[in-house]
């Protein structure tokens, strides 16, 4: 008897639980008057109070709110007041947009915010667990930060109202004091580890998997103060980025099984730096200690990766120290090269990927030092994918737009082993050839010299007749153009496993005869081969990048 | 007691499920010319001049609703019927639907019409069976007959109605959080703006209407609006169908107009007080301050009257309290339930409602503190307007009143104790002790 239902547009999109992203300034944004605590000021008119408040130096404590996801607004610490036609009223920060003209009321004013974040904070620690000392994200956990920053306040509960720590009933157990304890190290995948009684169910870790990852591995399950986070009835949290959600969480509720208990975050040094697997190069923090890495972070830069970092640019610092190539035979490598040319006979200099701006220049450099005798190659075998929209762009030749500015051949390396009966010496730079394809390589062979400059102890140190270890890329300062042209600054991280150790620029630089003193000095040389770097100074690159002239802004 | 028009509740006990008796009783005869011919405009604004405000708890008033909903937004407008019957001491909307499906339906045509609607969605409460029966069987009826579906009595008007079974939560209730169940995802409420006449179900404008509300429908329709209007308070019109519950000798569903002296209600037609003298009423539903014996003796039953008492009409669910009963009980009674049925997105609400329910329960097996109430107190002053949907006040309202308004029998509890009176230590941890 039922008329079916109008057809209807189910895709995901149209439902109302995919919140809207929030709109974030820009430089372009239009300036707006607002007044906040009576105090006229011109903030960003196109975003968020939060974000608006944020740009003229008010922080707003937050939990839930990430400029990278939906708003969800469900941790109301970003409380403020508002003027309104029925009086003052509270409202979250974090999706209130500006208006031009409104009275807002900040803690420094009105008593009564400053009550209500004080509740809600209140509220937020009546189940979270005093685990600071043996929690991995102390130190660097929002709400230690909100803590500390407002209030201290000296908790009113007594111990016997008790805690109702979130998670699976499946999960819980009875601890040494005979107390009812929540899940504190449940196996979500292969990479991330959930401790349930710590989360706080700011739903940035589901929002992310939802609406960034696209893959929708983690739910909210239950409700109330027994609400937590779960994967789907017999999956595992599996994906590419899942690591990012460990980045997310404010608390110590995700912590990532490959950096668990293995230093305490405030002993960690910082090294902003771009990851040099992917041409899109995500920008990314190193942080090390004891002169090793620790871990890699994503560092945020809202042009190139947002706030996010594939699994396999994370991960990769774990083989950077290992299998390293050491220093050594410079002499005879200059007394090869020098011969080779004096013979007449022709180069065949090769770069991969991983070479920064400024190895390019000294490769230049050589190049031309060694006259008509040399010819530059570069490329990669392996295969190029497309862009996943997060933070890979798919193309594991980092710094292809760099070798297109400097005018070194992107993509010949097929050409070189066809034309290897022509050479008399190869040398190559940070470029894995064996590695990458050996049945094209071996070709190679038949070239009777065959240089190698190379972190690792790869393949192709081992098929080189002579190999010289040169920095990794972690551990140099230099420059990278990625996918979106934007020129984007390596720094050096302090763990190069041997100081004697040298970046490519300066083994090619001295090869050629004109030693580069030091990453500016190279950048300075690389201005001489491209012309849009020529007005630059390596020092005023900002950390962010620069975008460059013809790329997509 | 004066005999009063009977608006929703006239065929209670006339077999009235059935489409030939509800005709009989003057039934359908709305869907006629005289609907189709008014304009949507002229309907909203007949609503509006009838005074009819939303019975669902908040009074909101239903032409102006009607009036958000935009027009010509290019996407179906969907009608919701909030059948989500939750709060504790409610059962009207359980009997309407039982007793009188046809009158719904009835109702939905008319606000189908005035929307420019095509469909419907009843989301009735998934442990009201007997209604969603008797609701359904009134459906396959009302299609045969022709009241519902394709080109209704000839016109181009095509409307479908389909009932929705809810989950069991009580936060679907919250409109917003009944339409994303509806939708098939997690009963939470949304943020807001946008409101859902805006962008409710699908991202569509949706009007969320209680089912007394589409009940009244009917009768406004078929009398003047301003007759509908004289029967109520000058700021609510109408006639409501009042749930009475508790120590009364006969508790039930009474429809009386809107205004009515509170003990006339209790005593007139509920019977009177049970079991020991009269304590406290709490006059709409469980998250309403209760109102002492005092209070009770003056107060009428409207939105105005009860509002300026520091309480709320909301559904009209009374729920009379004898003195025999310790309040402390009743409001445990009533943490359990929040604490329960909180969704869990807020963090107030996630976290406070536990807590209260917690020391409550902790007062009531007598381990209560001095200094408890105070603390339950300041804990409710963190819920104020902090969240996205009022739940978390549903218990800090009656935290604070129950505390404010007996406390003599939190005292008497927290007696019980013999250690209550021992300060809260607050343990140091000393670094120091260890390097």
């Amino acid at each position: 008897m039922f008329k079916k239902p109008i057809v209807l547009e189910f895709s995901g999109n149209n439902m109302s639980n995919y919140y809207n992203m929030p709109k974030l300034p820009t430089e372009n944004s239009p300036k707006v008057e607002i007044f906040v605590d009576d105090k006229p000021v011109m903030v960003p008119g196109d975003t968020n109070l939060l974000e608006a408040l944020k740009a003229v130096g008010i922080e707003t404590p937050h939990v839930c709110y990430h400029p990278f996801l939906p708003v969800s607004g469900n941790c109301r610490q970003c409380l403020v007041e508002q003027e309104g036609p029925r009086g003052r009223m509270l409202v979250i920060a974090c999706y209130t947009p500006v208006a031009p003209g409104m009275k807002i009321y900040t803690p420094a004013s009105s008593a009564r915010v400053k009550n209500a974040r004080k509740a809600t904070q209140e509220f937020m620690l009546v189940n979270h667990p005093l685990d600071c000392p043996i929690c991995d994200k102390a130190g660097e956990c929002t709400l230690q930060e909100n803590y500390m920053e407002a209030g201290q306040n000296e908790s009113r509960m007594r111990p016997e109202y008790g805690k109702n720590y979130h998670g699976n009933p499946a999960h819980q157990f009875i601890d040494a004091k005979g107390q009812l304890r929540g899940g504190k190290h449940v196996d979500l995948g292969p990479r991330v580890l959930l401790d349930e009684e710590r989360c706080v169910q700011c739903d940035r870790c589901v929002r992310f998997m939802r609406s960034i990852a696209g893959s929708e591995q983690l739910q909210l399950a239950g409700r109330a103060d027994h609400t937590y986070i779960t994967t789907f009835p017999g999956e595992k949290l599996d994906h590419e980025y899942d690591l990012c959600v460990t980045d997310v969480c404010p608390v110590g509720a995700m912590t990532a099984k490959y950096f668990r208990f293995q230093k305490r975050v405030w002993l960690l040094s910082h090294t902003p730096t771009v990851s040099m697997d992917d041409s899109l190069g995500a920008n990314i923090w190193l942080d090390h200690a004891d002169g090793r890495i620790y871990r890699v972070m994503p560092r945020c830069n809202p042009e190139v990766n947002r706030s996010w970092l594939s699994n396999t640019s994370r991960l990769a610092f774990q083989n950077f120290d290992k299998n390293r190539l050491p220093f050594m035979g410079f002499h005879v490598i200059q007394n090869l090269v020098s011969g080779v040319k004096a013979e007449g006979g022709k180069i065949a200099l090769a770069a991969g990927g991983t070479c920064t701006i400024e190895d390019l220049a000294a490769l230049r450099m050589l190049k031309d030092s060694l006259g008509d005798s040399a010819e530059l190659f570069g490329g990669t075998f392996k295969k190029v994918g497309s862009p996943d929209g997060i933070a890979m762009s798919g193309d594991p030749m980092a710094n292809r737009a760099g070798f297109k500015l400097m005018g070194v051949p992107e993509n010949n390396l097929a050409d070189l082993t066809k034309r290897t009966g022509e050479f008399k010496l190869l040398l190559t730079v940070n470029l894995d050839i064996f590695g990458e394809d050996a049945s094209q390589a071996s070709a190679l062979e038949k070239i009777q010299n065959r240089v190698v400059l190379s972190a690792f102890n790869d393949e192709t140190a081992a098929h080189g007749t002579l190999s010289c270890g040169v920095r990794h890329w972690s551990e140099v300062q230099g420059t990278m153009v990625n996918s979106l042209n934007i020129l984007q600054k390596l720094n050096a991280c302090p763990v190069c496993p041997d100081e004697k150790i040298r970046p490519a620029y300066e083994i090619l630089s001295e090869l050629a005869g004109c030693k580069f003193e030091s990453a500016a000095d190279a950048f300075k040389h690389a201005g001489k081969y491209a012309a849009a770097l020529s007005g630059l100074s390596y020092d005023t690159i900002k950390s962010t990048g620069k975008l460059l002239e013809g790329g997509e802004a | 007691m004066a005999e009063c028009v009977k608006v929703c509740t006239a065929n209670f006990g006339k077999g009235a499920q059935d489409i030939e008796v509800y005709k009989k009783l003057g039934g359908y005869a709305n869907i006629s010319e005289k609907l189709f011919n008014m304009s949507q405009f002229e309907l909203i604004d007949y609503v509006q001049r009838s005074n009819l405000r939303g019975r669902g708890g908040a009074g909101f008033p239903t032409g102006m609703k009607w009036s958000f909903v935009p027009r010509n937004s290019g996407k179906p407008v969907y009608i919701v019927v909030n059948a989500d019957e939750g709060e504790g001491g409610t059962f009207k909307d359980h009997f309407l639907m039982l007793e009188d499906p046809h009158r719904l339906i009835e109702g939905l045509i008319i606000a189908g019409w005035a929307l420019g609607s095509r469909a419907a969605y009843i989301y009735c409460r998934g442990e009201f069976l007997p209604c969603i029966e008797s609701i359904n069987k009134a459906l396959n009826q009302a299609y045969a007959a022709g009241y519902l579906g394709e080109n209704i009595m000839g016109t181009k008007f095509c409307f479908d109605i389909f009932v929705h079974r809810g989950a069991g939560a009580y936060i679907c209730g919250e409109e917003t959080a009944l339409i994303n169940s509806l939708e098939g995802q997690k009963g939470q409420p949304r943020l807001k703006p946008p409101f859902p006449a805006v962008s409710g179900a699908w991202k569509s404008p949706t009007c969320v209407n209680n089912v007394e509300t589409i009940m009244a429908l009917p009768w406004i329709l078929s009398h003047e609006p301003e007759e509908y209007a004289k029967m109520g308070t000058p700021r609510a019109g109408g006639t409501k169908v009042f749930c009475i519950s508790g120590d009364v000798k006969n508790p039930g569903v009474y429809e009386a107009p809107l205004g009515t002296p509170m003990m006339t209600m209790i005593n007139d037609y509920a019977g009177g007080v049970v079991g020991g003298n009269l304590k406290a009423v709490l006059p709409g539903g469980s998250s309403c301050a209760p109102l002492t014996a005092e209070e009770a003796a003056v107060a009428t039953m409207d939105y105005e009257c009860l509002a300026s008492m520091k309480t709320m009409f909301g559904s009209g669910a009374m729920i009379v309290i004898n003195d025999t009963h310790n309040m402390v009980d009743l409001l445990n009674c009533l943490g359990n339930f929040y604490s329960h049925e909180s969704c869990g997105q807020c963090t107030p609400c996630r976290e406070g409602t536990g807590l209260l329910h917690r020391m409550l329960n902790l007062i009531v097996e007598g381990k209560g503190h001095d200094g408890d109430v105070e603390l339950m107190q300041s804990l409710c002053g963190g819920f104020g307007g902090v969240t996205i949907c009022p739940l978390s006040i549903s218990l800090g309202g009656p935290v604070s009143s129950y505390t404010a308004k007996f406390r003599a029998d939190f005292d008497e509890y927290i007696a019980k104790n013999p250690d209550h009176a021992k300060p809260r230590v607050q343990e140091t941890y000393r670094p120091g002790i260890f390097w």
